[in-house]
């Protein structure tokens, strides 16, 4: 006996098959992932020593803080990403990661952490589609201006921010002109996804302490995610021969003070200079910081040499989760049972396939036999 | 071989693949845990190391002013030189014990002695030694948990079908044995 049966059929099959062994594939690096944070003792800052370690503690804002691009909440890190389909048609109209530097603390102590190639297991923190009639989901803020904000304000900005009444900020419509996106309107239908990794967050991060004189780009450790690769950039032979050639001709300077002048001295940005910055005699001359807040910004912008710092090395790349050890590891052997129920979808879809090609079944295109 | 029979093999070889990849990841996954046990105990060494070093400063430090309590001075000097880098974990950890409570102790006789309290060095001495003592601590607790993380390990399933394989033991505890809680066997060397 013969059954007569689409083509589609055998195409579900080996998309089961496909998608089960991708997810089984996945589900490898959660197990392995879940079984690295629960094998890794949990360290305390104050007593760290160089080395693999895992540590646990909240994040604090440092130098800069990141603007995330759909709900334009101030963060360390982020990745989000605008996924447009239309008809038969999907497509990424705007995808964006980003880091930056931050420190971890916890209740001995903080931490520097420099991102830049960490891996992140970082949950959604918006997930949402557009309406039956297009209309956006509520919770999106599109980001309006630059994605870096300066960083933490002093305690008494902070305190005063938190007791000021904020008008609610509407999403308008225009925010997909602001972040580069080309958003048709209309029948498309939009899905939202942004992950982020605010301020006062909990974290969970296994990589190497160093001295922060012993990493390879102290330059640019600070800036992490896959959108902009600053070391990538000076790679590039043109870029490089631009700037041989912007040295030798004299266009770029030598050192920070000849290129920036009073702009190099700390704390002249924000008003607070820790040396008599050169300016015209008729400009306002800002108040040279007191010891206190020259230490600050010390703190704030010098790392010693010794000083020991979670970043990526040649051999172990940071591993920043978000949430709790538990929290993390449990996501991660989430994603490896999910992993085995692949497994499971493609041995379905090879059974499926295979009694399908199997001689009581008949393929026909237009009612011609193929099998 | 029909369609249904490949089926079969390829079910059965991704089972067997699951199998023997989750046969690799334990094996690894115990390598790495004795190493991070290595590493956490090197850790510790350290700061029994450290803090070696600076008993006989405040030992010296203390001496002459401390008429009447040298016994406590002694103990921390005999405590340090029972120190041995090379003996087991728990006859390192009797003493190391030792030492930390003959330090807690000479620190509150410090406390009666007006004239030692003002003098700089043996304040910055104190403050050091209480940071080494703290620090000490602390890399105790990490290895015991490193430690403790192992042991689990190598006794759970699939790690324990593999132990006996591999001749994984279970790895000590910096923990003092109980026969050596009360006092450790030390004898007196001078140096």
């Amino acid at each position: 006996m013969a059954y007569e049966i689409t083509p589609y059929l055998v195409l579900a099959s080996g998309a089961a098959i496909a998608s089960g062994l991708g997810a089984l594939l996945r589900g490898f690096g959660g197990y392995r992932s879940a079984a690295r944070i629960s094998d890794t003792s949990g360290s305390r800052v104050s007593s760290l020593a160089a080395g693999e370690v895992r540590l646990s503690g909240v994040v604090e804002a440092a130098e800069v803080t990141l603007i995330s691009p759909l709900q334009s909440a101030s963060c360390v890190y982020y990745r989000a990403s605008v996924r447009q389909s239309e008809r038969n048609n999907a497509r990424d109209v705007f995808e964006e990661e980003r880091a930056v530097g931050f420190r971890l603390r916890d209740e001995t102590g903080t931490i520097r952490v420099f991102p830049r190639g960490a891996r992140w297991d970082v949950p959604p923190k918006l997930d949402a589609s557009t309406g039956m009639f297009g209309e956006e989901p509520a919770g999106l803020m599109y980001r309006f201006g630059p994605a870096i904000a300066p960083g933490p304000e002093d305690r008494e900005a902070q305190v005063a921010a938190l007791l000021a009444v904020h008008q609610p900020e509407t999403s308008g419509g225009i925010g997909g002109d602001t972040l580069g996106m080309t958003l048709t309107s209309g029948a498309a239908h939009r899905r939202y996804v942004e992950r982020r990794i605010e301020p006062g967050e909990i974290v969970t991060i296994i990589g190497q302490a160093l001295p922060f004189d012993q990493l390879d780009d102290p330059t640019f450790a600070s800036l992490g995610g896959s959108t902009f690769d600053p070391v990538a950039a000076l790679d590039d032979p043109e870029i490089a021969a631009d700037l041989a050639e912007a040295r030798a001709s004299g266009v770029l300077a030598a050192d920070t003070a000849s290129a920036w002048g009073n702009a190099a001295i700390p704390g002249f940005g924000i008003g607070r200079p820790t040396s008599v910055p050169v300016l015209d005699p008729r400009a306002a001359r800002p108040t040279v910081a007191s010891a206190a807040d020259a230490a600050r910004n010390r703190e704030l912008f010098e790392i010693a040499p010794e000083e020991l710092v979670l970043a990526s090395t040649g051999e172990m790349p940071l591993f920043i989760a978000f949430g709790t050890p538990v929290q993390a590891a449990g996501r991660e052997q989430g994603q490896f049972l999910l992993g085995l129920l692949g497994a499971v979808l493609a041995i379905a879809g090879a059974i499926g396939l295979a009694l399908i090609l199997n001689n009581g079944f008949t393929i026909t295109v237009n009612g011609v036999p193929i099998s | 071989m029909s369609p249904v029979g490949v089926a079969a093999l390829f079910a059965i070889g991704l089972a067997l693949f699951i199998v023997l990849y989750i046969v690799y990841a334990t094996y690894n996954d115990v390598v790495a845990l004795r190493q991070r046990i290595d590493k956490a105990w090197a850790n510790v060494d350290v700061a029994l190391k450290q803090r070696w070093d600076e008993l006989p400063n405040l030992v010296e430090a203390v001496r002459d002013v401390m008429a009447f309590e040298q016994e406590v001075v002694t103990e921390v000097a005999r405590l340090r030189a029972a120190y041995s880098p090379t003996a087991s974990i728990p006859a390192q950890a009797a003493v190391s014990e030792a030492t930390s409570g003959a330090l807690r102790q000479l620190f509150a006789v410090v406390e009666r002695y007006p004239s030692l309290k003002s003098q700089t060095n043996v304040l910055d001495l104190q403050n050091e030694i209480e940071r080494l003592e703290g620090i000490i601590a602390d890399r105790r607790e990490l290895y015991n948990d490193q430690v403790y993380r192992y042991n689990t390990r190598i006794a759970q399933v699939p790690a324990v079908y593999l132990a006996g394989l591999f001749g994984w033991q279970p790895r000590p505890f910096f923990a003092a044995l109980p026969s050596e809680v009360a006092r450790p066997d030390i004898t007196l060397a001078t140096e």
